[in-house]
């Protein structure tokens, strides 16, 4: 029988265990590091703002529009609104997008299977009948093809369980930054303990999804679906974005054909704690939406962190992406320990080994991300 | 004119070598900047007050010198040296400009620049075969300096070995001069009247021979390359760029110059193996430069291959064929020019031209993304990709030379393929990729960095879509240089003629 010693860890990352269990983080604690943390938050805090709000307003306002051509102007239609479109001032709400997208393809197990039910369908086949009622030709797209409309609301679905989820973040990353601001926050501990209260207080709140169609309401996800914050939308976003995603193409260099893509999506590992930063800067490519946009809001005392680097304003966007990918170990140390089948500091052995086995269990799941580079 | 555009480089060198030791550092280099700016100016003068039409000597100065010698001060251009001149001015102001701010001993260096600048002029702009000669060995000294001291670790090897080589060179050149006075009893250098002699074919031979091997060891051709590769590793990236740009191209004017116009008829005589002798030296540099893990190396090796066509196009020495020849010296010093200026600022920044090592480059952020950008530009140049200027010059050769020499032509078509698959190798290889981590905080490039390599790929570019403003200044002067040329000898008569029908035609047409 293996002895168990709670000060030894034979694990390859077996110091970030250590570091774990004795109520620290998946990243070690010290000032610069908590200065990116709280800061790239705080600039991700106010892009998650703009974010949910125009995830929610396709969700509910573009529900089957067929050629939604503004769908990122959230219904405020202007002439200098698009001319600073084209001239790209303006958030990259593709990269929301993208996101709804890997959580629609990864799935969710308990959203999956209430979209999979015949309730989803009846309500989604109402909808879906309401809107077309005046468009024959959406009527008979809907007729020779009877999966596509569903499978839109589907994704419907997903825009809106994103925007909740974002909803609440946004306020808990810049309640986060104000907390430091005021001296409250003073270690990546305070961090995870901050994220992991918010993500406990928020775990029960009720996920929710309804379309007016002219004046009456479509409910797609009422409350009886019984859908929650912290397992249906929190865990899967995590698991979709921050650990599997998909290769991108621009930052990750691959042969499907050879099999370098695995078949099993469970087996994905293209997520943003395993991103290379340094394509970031490639047009178009996901991470680099991003960047763009946090670059755009960042505190003075980070921009000026990152201004003082070889490169100074030249890699501003890879040197967000390495704060963000710390601040992303952050939140997933908080998902880790708010997920954990014990207290991480129980007294009980017992407890103490079912807790270190799952911890080594995710450290095998990280031993290939960008966790050893911070290490 | 061409006296100011002679004697000010040398003047400035003067002034930049006796300026004051105590003086702040930056006046040296910025004494050399205006020389050069007002050396490039004035060019761009002299090619504004050109004419195109006339393909004889303009601007021509003559003061009687030694006379008792055949020496004198004798200049004037043509379109066989005006584009070289125009070159010239570029790249010296590109060089200058690229120098490290904060190179050592400032006054020598960039007073051995100038007048490194000074002895190219002269060269290109006498008419005079002894102030050739005198201005061909005042370029030498400066740049065995500028290698031995300024240059890499076995700079001593590399300077001393382009020494002996290109002295041997001027040996061989002094010696063809004095024999071809000597025996054809003329008493002037001057070339219209060394031109002009009935020496028989097998002393032709001789002296072409000499000329051959002296100007074959500066262009480099094989076997008299081997200076070429260390030179080009050890020199600064300023100097490498000069010694590819301009410097190679003293080789192949001469032979334009001397070869083809002093002997004719035993150039004709010599012409197909003249054009096999560049098969062999576009193939062994292409094959060579694949083989090169060295980034400065495998582009010297591509200089031998690139200055290879330009044999093939004397050889063939059709007004159209020439015309190329004077094409691809521009595209080549261009180039060869951007090529080795992007290769210095990797080095710089990296470390290493390994390209073993290097790896991803082109990474956005992190990686040299400009550099990588132009890097992939010159190469598509190199090999002759059509919009840039390498397609127009090397169109030009093969197209003039085929009609001559078929077999010969096909084959250095095959060194241009070479040529895509080693500069395909060196941009696989060192700027795809991921950026391994010890490249991947590199140092900032500055846009004092990019815009040498800028301004010669806008030309680049440039010439490559408007064509007419590489040819415009030669076509009439290549013409001449053939007109009432012998006959070569194993070529296809009936189509040489035809070429040269067409490109006299073409030349006359206003």
């Amino acid at each position: 029988m293996v002895m168990y010693d709670q000060k030894v860890s034979s694990h390859p990352l077996g110091r970030v265990i250590l570091r774990m269990e004795a109520g620290g983080a998946l990243l070690p604690d010290g000032s610069d590091n908590l200065m990116e943390v709280v800061g790239v938050l705080k600039s991700y805090g106010v892009v998650l703002d703009a974010y949910w709000r125009n995830l929610l307003y396709i969700a509910d306002r573009q529900f089957l529009v067929f050629f939604p051509f503004f769908k990122y102007f959230n219904g405020k239609v202007s002439l200098p609104k698009l001319l600073d479109h084209w001239a790209h001032q303006r958030i990259n709400y593709e990269f929301s997008e993208y996101c709804m997208k890997a959580m629609l393809w990864h799935g969710a197990a308990k959203l999956d299977a209430y979209l999979d039910s015949p309730a989803f369908a009846e309500r989604a086949g109402r909808a879906i009948r309401a809107k077309i009622k005046f468009n024959p030709a959406a009527g008979l797209l809907h007729r020779l093809f009877p999966d596509f409309l569903p499978e839109w609301a589907r994704q419907s679905c997903y825009y809106s369980v994103l925007g909740q989820f974002w909803r609440v973040m946004s306020p808990m990353f810049l309640v986060l930054s104000d907390r430091y601001d005021r001296g409250e926050i003073r270690s990546i501990p305070d961090v995870v303990a901050h994220i992991k209260d918010g993500l406990v207080a928020a775990a029960n709140l009720p996920l929710t999804y309804a379309v007016d169609i002219r004046g009456e309401r479509y409910e797609l996800i009422p409350t009886e679906a019984d859908l929650h914050f912290l397992m249906d939308a929190a865990v899967p976003y995590v698991e979709a974005v921050f650990f599997r995603s998909f290769p991108f193409m621009g930052t990750v260099s691959y042969n499907a054909q050879a099999g370098q893509i695995s078949e099993n999506q469970a087996d994905f590992n293209y997520g943003a704690l395993y991103a290379d930063p340094l394509p970031i800067g490639g047009s178009g490519i996901p991470p680099t939406l991003l960047m763009q946009d946090m670059k755009q809001h960042l505190p003075e005392y980070l921009r000026e962190y990152y201004l003082g680097s070889l490169r100074g304003e030249e890699d501003m966007r890879v040197q967000i992406c390495v704060s963000f990918q710390k601040s992303m170990f952050c939140v997933t140390t908080a998902a880790i320990l708010g997920l954990a089948p014990y207290p991480i500091d129980t007294d009980r052995p017992d407890q103490q080994r079912a807790n270190r086995a799952y911890l080594e269990n995710w450290m095998d799941r990280l031993m290939h991300s960008r966790l050893p580079a911070f290490n | 004119m061409l006296s100011l555009l002679v004697w000010l480089p040398i003047l400035g060198a003067a002034v930049v070598g006796f300026w004051p030791a105590g003086a702040p550092a930056v006046w040296p280099r910025r004494i050399a900047l205006s020389v050069a700016s007002v050396g490039l100016a004035l060019s761009a003068v002299l090619a504004f007050l050109y004419n195109p039409a006339d393909g004889g000597l303009q601007f021509r100065e003559f003061v009687p010198w030694m006379t008792s010698l055949g020496l004198s001060y004798e200049l004037g251009i043509d379109g066989l040296s005006l584009p070289l001149l125009l070159l010239n001015a570029f790249l010296v102001w590109i060089a200058i400009f690229s120098s490290d701010e904060n190179v050592q001993r400032p006054r020598l260096y960039y007073g051995l620049l100038l007048l490194l600048c000074g002895g190219v002029v002269g060269a290109f702009a006498t008419q005079n075969a002894l102030l050739f000669f005198l201005f061909y060995e005042l370029e030498l000294i400066p740049l065995y300096l500028l290698i031995a001291i300024w240059g890499g670790p076995r700079r001593n090897y590399a300077a001393t070995k382009f020494l002996l080589y290109t002295a041997i060179s001027g040996i061989m050149i002094l010696a063809a001069f004095f024999g071809l006075a000597g025996l054809a009893g003329i008493a002037n250098y001057s070339y219209e009247t060394l031109a002009v002699h009935n020496l028989p074919l097998a002393t032709q031979f001789l002296l072409l021979g000499a000329v051959l091997v002296a100007f074959g060891i500066k262009i480099p051709l094989v076997p008299f390359h081997t200076w070429l590769p260390d030179a080009h590793v050890e020199a600064s990236t300023p100097v490498s760029l000069l010694l590819a740009g301009v410097l190679l191209k003293l080789g192949t004017y001469g032979l334009l110059r001397f070869g083809l116009g002093f002997f004719p008829e035993a150039w004709s005589a010599a012409a197909p193996w003249l054009a096999s002798w560049a098969v062999v030296s576009v193939l062994y540099g292409c094959m060579t430069a694949i083989a090169q893990k060295d980034m400065k190396k495998m582009v010297a090796y591509s200089s031998i291959g690139h200055m290879g066509y330009i044999l093939l196009a004397a050889a063939a020495a059709t007004p159209l064929s020439l015309l190329g020849a004077v094409a691809q010296m521009v595209s080549h010093g261009l180039i060869s020019g951007l090529l080795f200026l992007l290769v210095g600022v990797v080095y710089k920044k990296t470390g290493t031209r390994d390209i073993d090592v290097l790896c991803g480059l082109l990474a956005p952020e992190r990686g040299l993304p400009f550099i990588g950008s132009l890097m992939i530009l010159a190469v598509m140049a190199s090999a002759g990709i059509p919009s840039m200027v390498g397609f127009v010059a090397e169109f030009i050769i093969f197209r003039a030379s085929y009609a001559v020499f078929p077999v010969q032509t096909l084959l250095c078509i095959l060194g241009t393929g070479l040529t895509a698959v080693y500069l395909l190798i060196l941009i696989n290889r060192a700027f795809f990729g991921r950026l391994p981590a010890q490249f991947a905080n590199l140092p900032q490039v500055r846009w004092s960095e990019r815009l040498p390599g800028l301004a010669i790929a806008l030309l680049v570019v440039f010439l490559g879509l408007q064509p007419q403003w590489l040819v415009r200044w030669s076509e009439a002067t290549t013409a001449a240089l053939v007109a009432g040329r012998p006959a070569l000898a194993g070529a296809l008569p009936a189509q040489a003629e035809r070429i040269d029908t067409v490109a006299v035609r073409r030349a006359h047409t206003p």
